[in-house]
């Protein structure tokens, strides 16, 4: 026996907490920039046009989304696994040196792949597939960095007390899984340096360019297999995995039932991966994929759920923690957003309402919902969560993240309310014809329609951003305040005025 | 059986994996050969074109451009006949795009030309009122990657068969044949010969002037490939 | 047959067998409370709540070595 009472080791945790704040402001200030584009064209050239080719929309999109995917998510999987994962398995990193080599690893590669993401993107080389812009170079970076955090995942899985895996530890490995099948298949690609050899002046030619092995019709099917599934096991399974963890936890309170937990993972595993279908809808592919991803969609309502009635019922007979503690509404909202956008997803698979929501804002808005108000309220959650537990320090102020609740609530519904508008009426209006037969308006009137729309959801985006740099303030704050006694630490955290 | 599973992580994530990877294995497999099939009248982009297409992918323009044009009257009087898989046969990547803010281009080159192209990304809202699309300007003096567009080309002839210096059927019964280089040099004489019949129609001086030296800008790249959608 | 029918009867019949297995399993779930060690199935909610290092496991690792 050791001297020392063995304790968890939250080195890794902390430094991926880190980035998730960072790359959030990162990912989500490019975002508003983005918004305040399409309203005010203007803001393209903002920095003069000089530099226009680096902060115009199309350069920026990607940056936008990989930086809030990749890094202010992909961060804040990391900093709860390296979290939840020691303590549902009841063993410390602190044991295994090999182990910790590995989570340091982990960061620091990671760190290495999101700079090289960064300068790519912004030199405009990209794949144009969505999510899977990284060209082959960073892919390969990127594969290393995923199996370092499966050997995370499953030595420590492998070094366990507790012999049952408990429910966040089903959803982080099929995060682990479903990532690493869908991302090498998506991405196979043919270095164009290769085939320069053919002619005997080999090696012109940018060498980190390639081309996709899939042409077509095919590539696309197989980008939107990958890109609803990269949705699936990066912004549903893994936060799926952060709440069966962090709601109990910080209610004090058992799952509402850990069977039906059971049937929504199963079923979660096996249909989601069908639904990839619902992007082509009307597309080239085959008709009874279309079928299928549209069936599959609706079918999806079901596990999905499961998940999230199971975290409402969680509270049951404790409701009165949402009102007196902020960090309960977080997740509670985080639920409740879940429930809703994963209903508004399957109405949108639906075959006549995607003929009119399909290319539309409204989509835009889908992923917002989702996004801002599932996603980030959870990871939030969980970073308030484990601040005190990792710092051992209380959060540093229960108002501001009163304050920032609410803020954030605010811009969300502006977000997605300005983007259903947005989108009914842009594809209505491009569908209108007159009495005689030929269509209503010109492409133009449809986008000058949409300033108001644009506008609200630039506000809407800002005002998100503002929550997140209170956020960000309170969790900076927390480092330096009062210590707690371990007591204090069970269930609900300990906040500050 | 489940429960058994949450004890033997070995066992839980094989059982995981062949879930997940059950629904792509009946989706994708057994359409795969078919959906690749060029249409008749598809040809292979040439450098100078691919090399556009490259010039469109850095720019990120499909994230507000598609490029399908689905079944409807609406989409069909707007953009023209719907798409068919067969014409995508050598799109590597597919550039459908996910969200149409600006209006889709899969048969731009049928109704705009490159004196309009020239004006529009310059300026676009001097062309069309109250638009929202940036000004793409640094494609005036940014170079086309012409050495890139052909390792391209002879890596797709070479590992995916795609008929560069052969004859591809044409609608109207005739055949096509899309030259593809035997050298660098050769490749780059080309794009060149091909970029003055555009830039022939541009007004800009400073493109004029590069052409003239032996120097292909971006847009004439671009605008060559957007000639190419029909 | 060719390749669509024969997708279309494996699909019918993957529906089908998946449909009885699930409600047989969700019966068996709901009927059986406890498992071969004693466990109610619900107990494993505690693997979140009883989390330090130096909480009892649920159902340890330890105890079968000691077999």
């Amino acid at each position: 026996m050791e001297n020392r009472p063995l304790e968890y080791d939250y080195t890794v945790t902390k430094m991926f907490m880190f980035t998730t704040i960072v790359l959030g402001i990162v990912g989500m200030l490019i975002g508003v920039i983005l918004a305040f584009e399409l309203a005010f064209p203007e803001v393209n050239t903002i920095l003069g046009s000089g530099v226009a080719e680096y902060t115009n929309f199309s350069r920026l999109r990607p940056l936008h989304t990989d930086a809030v995917i990749f890094g202010f998510t992909l961060s804040g999987i990391f900093a709860t696994w390296y979290y939840v994962g020691q303590r549902v398995l009841k063993v410390s990193m602190a044991e295994s040196g090999f182990l910790m080599f590995i989570g340091k690893l982990h960061f620091w590669l990671y760190l290495v792949g999101v700079a090289a993401v960064v300068v790519s993107l912004f030199m405009g080389i990209t794949t144009s597939k969505e999510y899977a812009e990284f060209e082959w170079p960073i892919d390969i970076a990127i594969v290393v960095v995923w199996v370092l955090f499966g050997i995370s995942i499953f030595g420590l899985i492998g070094i366990r007390r507790e012999k049952s895996l408990y429910i966040s530890v089903w959803y982080y490995i099929a995060t682990f899984l479903g990532i690493a099948m869908l991302y090498v298949f998506n991405n196979m690609e043919i270095p164009t340096i290769l085939g320069t050899n053919g002619i005997g002046e080999a090696g012109f030619g940018n060498w980190w360019h390639s081309v996709s092995m899939y042409a077509g019709t095919n590539d696309a099917l197989v980008q939107w297999w990958y890109g609803h599934n990269a949705v699936a096991f990066g912004f549903t399974v893994p936060i799926v995995a952060m709440i069966y963890y962090f709601l109990p936890k910080e209610s004090g309170q058992a799952i509402y039932s850990y069977k039906l937990s059971l049937l929504s993972f199963w079923g979660l595993m096996f249909v989601y991966l069908w639904a990839g279908g619902h992007h082509l809808l009307y597309s080239t592919v085959p008709d009874w994929v279309q079928t299928m991803g549209s069936i599959f969609s609706i079918v999806l309502i079901l596990p999905s759920w499961g998940s999230a009635i199971n975290m409402l019922l969680t509270m049951k007979g404790e409701w009165q923690q949402v009102a007196s503690s902020p960090l309960i509404k977080f997740m509670i909202l985080a639920s409740t957003f879940y429930m809703f956008s994963t209903l508004e997803g399957p109405i949108q698979a639906i075959k006549s309402v995607n003929a009119i929501a399909h290319f539309t804002d409204w989509i835009v808005g889908h992923v917002h919902d989702g996004t801002l108000g599932w996603v980030g309220f959870m990871i939030m959650g969980a970073l308030f969560h484990m601040a005190p537990r990792v710092f051992k320090r209380e959060i540093y102020s229960k108002s501001l993240m009163a304050t920032q609740f609410w803020i954030q609530t605010l811009g969300v519904v502006f977000y997605f309310t300005s983007m259903w508008i947005a989108g009914i009426t842009q594809g209505m209006m491009w569908r209108a014809h007159d009495e005689f037969g030929n269509l209503a308006y010109s492409f133009i009137d449809t986008v000058t329609v949409l300033h108001p729309y644009y506008t609200l959801r630039a506000i809407g985006g800002t005002l998100y951003l503002v929550g997140f740099f209170i956020f960000a303030y309170n969790i900076y704050r927390t480092m330096s305040a009062r210590p707690v006694e371990e007591s204090e630490l069970q269930s609900a955290s300990p906040m500050g005025a | 059986m489940f429960h058994w599973l949450e004890k033997h992580p070995f066992f839980f994530a094989v059982a995981v994996f062949v879930m997940i990877a059950f629904a792509g294995l009946v989706e994708i497999l057994p359409n795969f050969a078919q959906a690749s099939r060029p249409l008749i009248g598809t040809a292979p982009y040439s450098t100078l074109e691919l090399a556009g297409r490259h010039v469109y992918i850095k720019n990120s323009c499909n994230a507000c451009h598609s490029q399908l044009i689905r079944p409807f009257k609406s989409e069909t009087d707007r953009y023209g006949h719907y798409s068919r898989s067969g014409e995508y046969a050598y799109d590597r990547p597919f550039l459908w795009g996910s969200k149409r803010t600006g209006p889709d281009l899969m048969r731009v080159g049928n109704y705009r030309t490159t004196d309009w192209h020239e004006n529009h990304m310059k300026a676009p809202s001097k062309i069309v009122l109250d638009s929202i699309m940036p000004a793409f300007t640094w494609m005036f003096t940014n170079l086309a990657d012409i050495n890139t567009a052909y390792a391209e080309q002879l890596t797709v002839a070479q590992f995916f068969t795609v008929p560069y210096n052969q004859p591809v059927p044409m609608k109207d019964g005739s055949t096509k044949v899309v030259k593809m280089g035997a050298t660098l040099a050769d490749a780059n004489a080309l794009a060149l010969a091909e970029a003055k019949v555009v830039a022939a129609d541009m007004k800009d001086q400073n493109v004029k002037d590069a052409i003239a030296r032996g120097e292909i800008p971006e847009i004439v790249a671009l605008i060559a490939y957007l000639n190419s959608l029909k | 047959m060719n390749i669509a029918e024969l997708q279309a009867y494996g699909y019918v019949a993957a529906m089908v067998i998946l449909v009885i297995l699930t409600y047989w399993y969700i019966y068996h779930l709901y009927t059986k409370k406890k498992d071969a060690r004693g466990i109610d199935y619900e107990e494993y909610s505690n693997m979140a709540l009883k989390d330090d290092v130096t909480d009892t496991p649920v159902s340890a690792r330890s105890d079968d070595k000691e077999k």
